[in-house]
């Protein structure tokens, strides 16, 4: 047995593949996120107006809200299992760098929460009177800024490890940092439905995505190992 | 020799004493001058050519936005000092920071909307600066929740110090804000270089404000510090001298 | 103070009360934390 670590992308990858297999064994788990961003969508007509052209003006600021609180819901989920069954107590002392893993976690956790939720999202946005023409950019922005709530939403997720009522401080503390996401965003979306080129919003979110993967995993592995300790 | 000055600060019995000596002069210092600021401020000062004497207000919102910003750049290094080398001494620092830059987060933003309804029309308008200082406070709250959720005054430390330094990004969104979007609130008051945007009359009561709030600050910081560090050192034999008087 | 009178005072009000309070508030803590220990002392001091 060779004892060289494992290389760093690797483990990323395996822990990517667990977290997937896992999740597909309680699928309940991801419906909720879904049914929640779908039953907040919908209270928009209720609420405010039935009519298309009022709709659609808000659509973008109504989808990006339910998406951002979807993913803070989903946000629950990402270490409760790993913190409870020690899992994460292993990749902490595993030797492997906390940071590449928790990367392959969150990356798990996008795919299993926002890839859905941007899917999602054109059908949402048909409901307050968005033409499905502008359902791919509503996908790609939505996707985009769902990425960076998540690696964003992992810091927060690590501080409030085992805190009770943990959720609701979650959100608390990661809304301030969401919001650069949501104008950002929301705005793209925007551009998106009037069928404008929504370029220039676009490589904004896009700088703040990568920013958000490079240096949130670093964040929360320290934040990890604050809770663990 | 600097290095030793610099150990001597970690030492949670030093930092006591040497507190409690600094703060009655960083006090009656900050008093006099906000003391001298008011009156210059109110009284001596003219009224501002387009503002009148809204203009007035400025003496309180700037300084006050200046510490929101400060405060929060002192709690931020402070926390990370605390966490990357362990001293607690740094962590009690950035604890005792939260609350005072907290409210004057708040003052800054409740003068800036008395600021604004006579000047602009409105109390409030969502652009990049106003909507960053709010966040500002919200993180500050969000960082005295966190401290409190936790029991174990070491992991709210170490906790609020992660989130602290993450949030601190959002201090040079404020402070930049007016230069890199079109925004409502003008552009800075004050420059170090080139002429200056505001007339010596009205700088005075200015200057004077900033300096006496930062003194301020740091009397109450101390005092504040002091609390926080005896918290942190229950057990330790010094605790039991100091406090006896 | 011009037409200014109701603003300027309120923003005023508002920035002193923070500064009283905040004295108020910190010499509370360090009150209480000083209070606490001698608390803890007097504890360990009667288990021996």
């Amino acid at each position: 047995m060779s004892d060289r670590l494992t290389p760093p992308l690797t483990a990323a990858r395996l822990v990517v593949s667990r977290d997937l297999l896992l999740a597909f064994r309680r699928p309940e788990q991801l419906v909720h996120p879904l049914a929640f961003f779908v039953m907040v969508t919908t209270l928009f007509p209720l609420s405010v107006s039935p009519e298309r052209a009022q709709l659609r003006a808000i659509a973008p600021g109504v989808l990006w809200v339910a998406a951002l609180l979807a993913a803070l819901l989903a946000l629950d989920f990402l270490f409760r299992d790993d913190a409870q069954d020690g899992t994460l107590e292993q990749y902490a002392l595993s030797g492997q760098s906390l940071t590449w893993l928790l990367l392959g976690k969150t990356a798990a956790h996008w795919l299993l929460t926002g890839l859905p939720l941007s899917l999602m999202a054109p059908l949402m946005g048909y409901t307050l009177g968005v033409p499905m023409s502008a359902g791919a950019g509503i996908m790609v922005t939505v996707a985009l800024g769902s990425l960076a709530l998540s690696f964003i939403g992992s810091i927060g997720a690590a501080l409030t490890l085992g805190v009770r009522r943990g959720g609701v401080l979650l959100s608390i503390l990661i809304l301030p940092l969401a919001v650069p996401i949501l104008i950002f965003g929301s705005r793209a979306t925007e551009l998106a439905i009037r069928g404008e080129t929504y370029l220039a919003p676009m490589e904004l979110l896009a700088s703040v995505v990568v920013l958000s993967f490079t240096l949130a995993p670093l964040a929360a592995a320290a934040a990890v190992r604050i809770s663990l300790e | 020799m600097t290095w030793t000055w610099f150990h001597r600060l970690g030492s949670p019995p030093y930092i006591y004493r040497l507190a409690g000596i600094l703060t009655p002069w960083f006090g009656w210092l900050a008093g006099v001058l906000l003391v001298g600021a008011l009156y210059d401020g109110l009284v001596i000062a003219p009224p501002d050519y387009q503002q009148g004497d809204g203009f007035r207000i400025m003496y309180v919102h700037v300084p006050t936005a200046w510490l929101s910003l400060m405060i929060y750049t002192w709690m931020a290094v402070a926390a990370a000092v605390g966490l990357i080398w362990r001293i607690k001494v740094a962590h009690a620092v950035a604890a005792a920071c939260a609350p005072i830059g907290a409210s004057f987060t708040a003052v800054a933003l409740l003068t800036g909307m008395l600021f604004g309804k006579p000047m602009w029309g409105t109390y409030w308008v969502w652009d990049p600066r106003l909507t960053s200082e709010l966040l500002l406070l919200f993180l500050y709250l969000g960082y005295m929740g966190l401290r409190s959720s936790f029991d174990d005054l070491q992991r709210a430390d170490r906790a609020s110090a992660v989130l602290a330094i993450v949030g601190v990004v959002n201090v040079p969104i404020v402070h930049f804000s007016v230069v890199w979007w079109n925004s409502l609130h003008q552009g800075s008051s004050l420059s170090l270089t080139g002429k200056d945007t505001i007339a010596t009359p009205m700088l005075i009561p200015l200057l004077l404000s900033m300096l006496g709030f930062t003194l301020y600050f740091v009397a109450v910081l101390l005092v504040r510090l002091r609390g926080e560090v005896l918290r942190r050192e229950r057990a330790a034999s010094w605790v039991a001298e100091v406090v006896a008087t | 103070m011009g037409g200014y009178a109701r603003f300027l005072w309120p923003a005023y009000g508002v920035t002193a009360l923070a500064v009283v309070l905040n004295i108020i508030w910190a010499r509370g803590l360090l009150r209480r934390a000083k209070s606490e220990a001698r608390r803890r002392i007097a504890m360990q001091g009667e288990t021996r």
